[in-house]
């Protein structure tokens, strides 16, 4: 029962680090706004499903597109300005809904959070989902999207002489993203049953983007092992509390000093490069 | 035929001048050469021409269009390709990825077909991995498809930039100082390549240099810059003969 809980909760949180990973991972935007996306999916979801009787499903779609719908409205004024600027204004706007979920409290329950959501989500949703999300980064790693996001990482001027729209890029890439993120605080909502204001702040955003740098910058499977190792090792080692983002550090520092890739490199896990892998090495 | 007209561009950082009323004509299927001491603004042109920097007066004219305020990637669309100065490849793709986002605003699918994978989208993939596979052929870079550039010797990424120009299909070419840091034999095969593929593709180029043998040889016409302005333009053999353009080079005693 409690592995079970632990598999729940890394993987509602591998979902949360695969939406920051096509951001931060793929196209090089840094946002410490990200937990504000993940509570405005989960508040949606939640005010939808328990104040205005829609269905879940409903409930989930409205997460999505409240989240994309964001994602847009922020990225407009916000994509065209320097990525460190993007940043700071990100991270204001992330404690902007957390300030705003506190203040709504007819809607919202205020501090006192919400309860009550009747658990909807179980483990096979949110790994249905994973799949999902992930085949869906993968096929846009791999063709026109994914190469247009490293270009305008690596060169935003080169990637502009190559025909790429640079701004209308970083924008699909923050709404496809938002989007994630929401999905995921949406499914946290009807799975963990508790939200409140204070639990994805810009800290769980940093979070979300240093374990994307570990499993490493070009590498989903990469990204998702990182995930899954921080978070279930957060489980199972609660009671040595703060000294779990101690160890987060000094693991950070190992991997920017001795693997600047990120653990994974470039490395994807897929069934036909291992396969081809192990034979070569045989031979 | 022209392809590029510059009418009396002007462009001003604070209250420096790097480009003042430079114009200029590109006749189509030529080799035009922009020359000038360091700092005369001849990259500032190639900025201005493709979009990198907005101009503060003047227009600019490619194909009768007027694109003085189009943004740098629908110039690119239109058919004006470049090299860096300081190449710019993207190092964290391979070699055959950099080629591939040089013609991915030729891609047909859409975001939604790409984003589950539709047969249409490996279809076309698989018809960008062959274009860009063949123009990597083209400049001999085959062996070197899934390297990364960073890896590379220097000509070889120099090359590797043209061929990455080469897949987006431009009209116009321009080159920011194709022959830097490459040693003698190296610019003599850049010069033997820049004629082929000139005549190949049937494509305008601009050529910005110091490597004045390379300008005189392959050029047909030559503008020169000084201090932002031009200060001469014609043949090679009226260049190298010009007072003006021997003073701003040699100085005084020149």
């Amino acid at each position: 029962m409690f592995y079970l809980k632990v598999l729940e909760i890394t993987s509602l949180y591998t979902i949360l680090v695969l939406g920051v990973y096509l951001m931060t991972g793929l196209t090089g935007l840094f946002s410490l706004g990200q937990g504000g996306f993940v509570s405005i999916g989960a508040y949606t979801a939640a005010i939808a499903f328990m104040k205005f009787n829609l269905p879940f499903p409903v409930a989930l779609i409205m997460a999505v597109v409240m989240g994309a719908v964001l994602g847009f409205l922020i990225g407009i004024p916000t994509l065209r300005l320097r990525r460190d600027y993007f940043l700071l204004i990100t991270f204001g706007l992330g404690e902007m809904v957390r300030a705003a979920l506190l203040y709504l409290s007819q809607l919202t329950g205020g501090a006192l959070g919400m309860a009550g959501m009747p658990r909807m989500v179980g483990l096979p949703l949110i790994l249905i989902s994973i799949i999902f999300i992930t085949f869906i980064l993968y096929s846009l790693k791999r063709s026109r999207f994914g190469r247009n996001c490293v270009a305008v990482r690596d060169d935003e001027m080169a990637a502009s002489m190559m025909g790429i729209n640079v701004y209308a890029q970083k924008m699909k890439v923050f709404i496809i993203s938002s989007a994630i993120t929401a999905y995921g605080g949406a499914l946290y909502a009807f799975n963990i049953l508790f939200i409140e204001p204070n639990l994805f702040n810009w800290l769980e955003s940093g979070r979300l983007i240093i374990i994307t740098f570990v499993g490493g910058l070009n590498s989903i499977a990469g990204v998702i092992v990182a995930s899954a190792i921080y978070y279930s090792f957060g489980e199972f080692f609660r009671f040595i509390d703060v000294w779990r983002d101690v160890l987060l550090g000094v693991v950070v520092i190992l991997v920017v000093i001795f693997r600047p890739g990120g653990l994974f490199q470039g490395l994807e896990l897929l069934p036909k490069k291992l396969i081809e892998k192990v034979k070569r090495e045989r031979l | 035929m022209s392809i590029l007209k510059i009418d009396s561009v002007s462009k001003y950082f604070g209250g420096v001048a790097a480009v003042v009323d430079f114009s200029m004509i590109q006749d189509e299927n030529e080799i035009t050469g922009i020359i000038g001491p360091n700092g005369a603004g001849k990259t500032t042109v190639f900025n201005l021409i493709t979009g990198v920097y907005s101009m503060d007066n003047g227009r600019i004219f490619f194909m009768n269009k007027d694109i003085t305020e189009s943004p740098a990637h629908k110039r690119t669309e239109a058919g004006i390709s470049r090299t860096f100065q300081n190449i710019r490849l993207f190092k964290n793709l391979n070699v055959l990825d950099n080629m591939k986002v040089a013609c991915g605003w030729k891609v047909r699918y859409s975001l939604w077909e790409e984003m589950i994978r539709l047969p249409r989208v490996i279809r076309e993939e698989r018809e960008i991995d062959e274009k860009a596979r063949h123009f990597l052929e083209y400049l001999g870079l085959t062996q070197y498809t899934d390297q990364k550039p960073n890896n590379l010797p220097y000509g070889i990424q120099r090359r590797l930039e043209l061929a990455r120009t080469l897949i987006a299909e431009p009209k116009l070419l321009l080159l920011d100082e194709p022959a830097a840091g490459l040693n003698p034999r190296e610019v003599v095969s850049l010069m033997g390549m820049i004629n082929k593929l000139q005549q190949d593709y049937k494509l305008s180029i601009i050529i910005v240099e110091h490597h004045m043998e390379l300008i005189m040889k392959i050029c047909s016409l030559i503008h020169v810059l000084d201090f932002g302005k031009k200060i001469a333009e014609g043949k090679p053999e009226d260049i190298k003969k010009n007072e003006l353009v021997l003073h701003a080079y040699l100085g005084d005693e020149g």
